[in-house]
């Protein structure tokens, strides 16, 4: 792998507790229920945080980039989705690929291709609106893949329409950036149950997830970077989750694992 | 136009969140009666069957194939809105008072068979199976039922009353009995919850929170429990909504 010089400020990973699926879930549910802090909050801090990491990993400018936005029909892909707007906001030239057809997403995800769509933002779904040789074409030629189809609650195999794009990432060569942690893996092991994608760059939200930090979940995530979507120290603190403070240098920091 | 028209989010606007479920309270037996009464069409794998241009009082039922229901962006390209299998009901809602989805157009997948019906077919129908006019009129006075009592709910009553009567509302359509109390079995973001009740997400979050340290609801994962219907109702029908 190529060492790009990072412009974000770098953490051991050990240094942070490593988060469960399952804990991840609680974190979210306490953050809208007990905080007030929306998913359409955090999913823009996503999306933001993700156009920037996609901006470093194509090395430094976005304007004229050709990025495909690989989206699940999750919340995952509503940061996706979200992170496409960014992109475009910054001068990339942007094309969202959806898993499954528009009435299929979350609702946070419908949301947010309403308003790619209000954009005039080029939104596919695969298999019915894009051929795969098309698709391939553009997913090779990429200057960058934004894999957002799978988030840290999937389990199992990646199967049907969302199987067959997770298939067609992993078998691009073009630089991928995952949201979270790759499409495929296990959240809680790192495993592969299926076939998987195998990131340039995973930027996972609010704490590492477990799996990235295990051996088969590192050989996937590639360059791990941990970005900050707002959630407070008292949230943690009430699942008896004991945090330093990990954006103190920067909202995306790059994790170092551990030696 | 009504308040509730108007109140809708873009996404709703740009047609992406109608399901085509027209005759969603008939049984099985009436749909497929419906669908015997009628002429059918066979279809060839990518015919169009459905248009912004077609007349707006067909209804289509879907007996044999898939059906890809998609929108045409401005640059001409076709975004997939949903994928509908045999047995659903396609076509303009406004025959039952709901909306249509704006610039949907309506392709078979495969080879597939399709009933259309007309008005005077419908009316026939239902001289024939009157229970398909009954469910059709229920159907409609529920709808218009929950459209004034939306409309009087918005001028007059305060959010923890307004809020109260749209869980109950919602927990008579789609409540599922569970050990925790009634389960509302459809997913809700708060902003979805606040536009159905006119008030602003912030002010839903601080009612919901006010409900459930009383004991009278519960949430997770954009799902609701009603813990303690009766006190529950209380709130609904109580001039002051408790706040």
């Amino acid at each position: 792998m190529i060492e790009i010089a990072s412009p974000f400020p770098r953490l051991s990973a050990s240094s942070l507790p490593a988060m469960s699926g399952a804990q991840m879930a609680e974190v979210d549910r306490r953050a809208v229920d007990d905080f007030g802090i929306d998913l359409l909050q955090m999913m823009e801090q996503a999306g933001s945080h993700l156009a920037e990491l996609v901006r470093v990993e194509v090395g430094g400018d976005l304007r004229g980039r050709r990025i495909i936005v690989a989206v699940g029909p999750g919340n995952n892909g509503g940061g996706g989705l979200a992170a496409a707007r960014h992109l475009a906001n910054r001068g990339a030239s942007v094309r969202s690929v959806l898993a499954r057809p528009v009435n299929r997403l979350s609702p946070a995800g419908r949301h947010q291709i309403a308003t790619l769509l209000q954009m005039a933002l080029e939104c596919c779904v695969a298999i019915y609106d894009v051929p795969g040789e098309e698709l391939d074409a553009e997913l090779e030629s990429a200057d960058a893949v934004v894999d957002a189809v799978l988030g840290c609650r999937a389990t199992g195999e990646p199967h049907e329409e969302v199987g067959w794009l997770v298939r067609r990432i992993a078998a691009s060569s073009a630089p991928i950036v995952s949201l979270d942690l790759p499409s495929g893996i296990d959240s809680d092991n790192g495993n592969a149950a299926g076939v998987a994608v195998r990131a340039t760059a995973t930027l996972t939200l609010a704490l590492p997830k477990a799996g990235l930090l295990s051996e088969a979940g590192r050989a996937h995530a590639g360059r791990l970077y941990l970005a900050d979507i707002g959630l407070p120290a008292a949230l943690y603190a009430g699942l008896g989750i004991p945090i330093d403070v990990p954006f103190a240098l920067g909202r995306i920091v790059r994790l170092d694992p551990d030696p | 136009m009504t308040a509730r028209a108007q109140r809708r989010s873009l996404a709703e606007k740009l047609g992406l969140l109608r399901e085509l479920e027209l005759f969603s309270g008939l049984s099985d037996a009436d749909i497929e009666a419906i669908g015997h009464a009628t002429t059918m069409t066979h279809c060839r794998p990518g015919q169009v069957i459905l248009s912004p241009d077609d007349p707006s009082d067909r209804i289509h039922i879907l007996k044999k194939g898939k059906v890809r229901v998609y929108r045409v962006t401005p640059e001409g390209k076709q975004l997939t809105l949903d994928i509908y299998e045999k047995g659903t009901i396609l076509g303009d809602m406004r025959l039952l008072g709901q909306q249509a989805i704006p610039e949907a157009y309506a392709q078979t997948v495969d080879a597939a068979v399709i009933c259309t019906i007309t008005p005077d077919e419908l009316r026939r129908l239902i001289e024939r199976h009157p229970i398909i006019g009954v469910n059709i009129i229920s159907h409609l006075s529920r709808r218009l039922q929950e459209a004034e009592r939306d409309l009087e709910a918005m001028a007059y009553e305060r959010v923890g009353q307004r809020l109260a009567r749209k869980l109950a509302d919602l927990a008579a359509r789609f409540g599922v009995q569970t050990v925790r109390g009634t389960l509302i079995q459809a997913r809700l973001t708060q902003q979805e919850l606040a536009e159905m009740i006119g008030t602003t997400r912030e002010t839903l979050a601080h009612t919901l929170s006010d409900f459930r340290s009383r004991g009278l609801v519960d949430t997770s994962h954009h799902q609701v429990v009603i813990r303690d219907a009766e006190r529950l109702a209380e709130v609904a029908a109580d001039e002051d909504g408790g706040e």
